[in-house]
């Protein structure tokens, strides 16, 4: 059984990405070939980037085919996403078409826009002790001008470093994880996504929660997730647990948007008095393995 | 007479400037842990935080605010120029959730990160926090309407929640009395 998935010849930011799983029927995980469409006028933002490459590494590992056709080949968004360094990531056994790039835009251009960190892969064989850091010292460079850069690059350390070590501490999963940050200019916001391919959230917090939470257990995913980031919940007990609520502190201050996706839901948080509510949610997604978060700041 | 102090420079157990999550803090932990077992007589020990560019709450979390837990109500530490807002509020983040008080000095002024103490003792503490050494019946004293016995409560109070530090001494009249000390 094929997956096609189509993407828009437009914008396409997480939301539209989930447009383009559901359209396609039933998801891509346990489809024999999976292919992604990139039409001419497709254009991707990281959170959506970042979610898909997890995607496509995951259906590699569980053994089917994926394909990427670019329709505009490299002048179009697979340019872009060379720059990213997303082929450097992407599984060597998934087609893309016309060609995978034969040079890396990632390699090439490294660091030389501030505006855009490559995507850093979590690995968690090989712990990058720096990579914290230096995505901050990306959001500093590329924000340099603004009088609370300091501020900004103070948050924007505490949202990476959580959102990785959270990767490393409970995904639980042998597959590679991803970070990235893109500075958009022209929207004056600065997103900041991190994406892992394990168990999700709910799935490592769950069995804790009768022991550790029990007025908590009978909370639906979406209400568990807006406690995880309002007021911090770990598996490990009370005493943990305070590193996305944490991010979420800090986040707040930007008024930064705040979008989950886990394995079959998707959740959009606003900052609103007290930290973050619900903006939106979505159930009974398409399966994609993992967490993937994003914050949007507001640099305005 | 001051009680022994003794200083530690944070930076001095970090492989870079730069904390980051429980791994590398539990890592650093028991260097920490060492250097205050090797200063039995020290009874506080005021962190410099000079050549720490940044550090997350998990550090925070498994470094200084651990030592301050493990040794609660013995040992007493301090900031003594946390001065990136940024980073105080990780620490307070971390402080907070472990409910342990850890006290930041500026230029002489006092500031309790994670914890306040309570409305009830918050007039002890300020009182203690002017002085390195008080007793109960110096603030009883100095306070309308206060009885030894009720400060002595406060102070037994804040003691037991990590706010101050507490040793046995001699009173006037030969029995045992509690000298409460601020941590810094």
């Amino acid at each position: 059984m094929d997956c096609t998935i189509h993407l828009p010849p437009r914008w396409v930011n997480a939301e539209t990405l989930e447009g383009a799983l559901c359209s396609a029927g039933h998801g891509p995980h346990g489809a024999t070939t999976t292919a992604f469409v990139f039409p001419g006028g497709c254009k991707i933002m990281i959170d959506a980037a970042v979610r898909l490459l997890s995607l496509c590494n995951q259906l590699d590992a569980s053994t089917g085919r994926v394909r990427l056709d670019f329709e505009e080949g490299e002048s179009g968004v697979m340019g872009y996403l060379n720059r990213m360094g997303f082929f450097d990531e992407l599984s060597p056994n998934a087609e893309v078409s016309p060609a995978r790039p034969t040079i890396s835009g990632a390699e090439v251009h490294g660091g030389s826009n501030p505006g855009l960190v490559e995507i850093a892969n979590i690995n968690h064989k090989a712990r990058d002790q720096a990579l914290p850091g230096r995505l901050t010292d990306a959001v500093v460079l590329a924000c340099g001008r603004r009088r609370d850069v300091d501020e900004l690059g103070g948050a924007a350390f505490t949202v990476f470093a959580e959102l990785i070590d959270n990767v490393f501490s409970h995904s639980q999963t042998p597959l590679d994880g991803y970070a990235a940050l893109q500075v958009y200019p022209k929207g004056d916001s600065l997103q900041v996504a991190v994406s892992d391919s394990g168990l999700g959230i709910m799935q490592t917090l769950r069995p804790a929660l009768k022991t550790e939470y029990p007025s908590l257990a009978g909370l639906s995913d979406t209400a568990l997730l807006v406690e995880v980031f309002r007021q911090g919940l770990s598996r490990h007990g009370a005493d943990r647990g305070c590193g996305l609520q944490g991010s979420a502190a800090k986040a707040i201050k930007f008024r930064a948007d705040l979008d989950v996706r886990l394995p079959g839901t998707r959740v959009a948080l606003k900052p609103g008095k007290g930290g973050y509510a619900t903006a939106h949610c979505q159930d009974n997604l398409p399966l994609v393995w993992g967490t993937h978060i994003c914050f949007t700041f507001r640099l305005d | 007479m001051n009680e022994p102090m003794e200083r530690i420079r944070l930076r001095n157990f970090m492989d870079s400037s730069e904390g980051w999550g429980r791994e590398q803090g539990r890592k650093v932990y028991p260097a920490l842990l060492d250097l205050v077992e090797t200063r039995p007589g020290a009874m506080i020990f005021k962190v410099s935080l000079e050549g720490v560019k940044r550090i997350d709450i998990s550090f925070a979390s498994e470094t200084i605010v651990e030592l301050a837990r493990r040794y609660r109500g013995k040992k007493g530490f301090c900031f003594i120029d946390l001065v990136d807002p940024d980073m105080a509020e990780n620490w307070d983040a971390a402080a907070a959730r472990k409910a342990q008080p850890l006290v930041s000095w500026d230029h002489g002024k006092a500031r309790t990160l994670g914890v306040s103490p309570s409305q009830g003792t918050l007039g002890a503490f300020e009182f203690a926090l002017k002085r390195p050494r008080t007793r109960a019946a110096e603030f009883a004293a100095a306070t309308k309407d206060m009885s030894i016995a009720n400060a002595s409560t406060k102070f037994k109070q804040l003691w037991e929640q990590g706010f101050l530090l507490r040793r046995d001494d001699v009173a006037e009249s030969g029995g045992v009395e509690y000298s409460y000390y601020r941590i810094g």
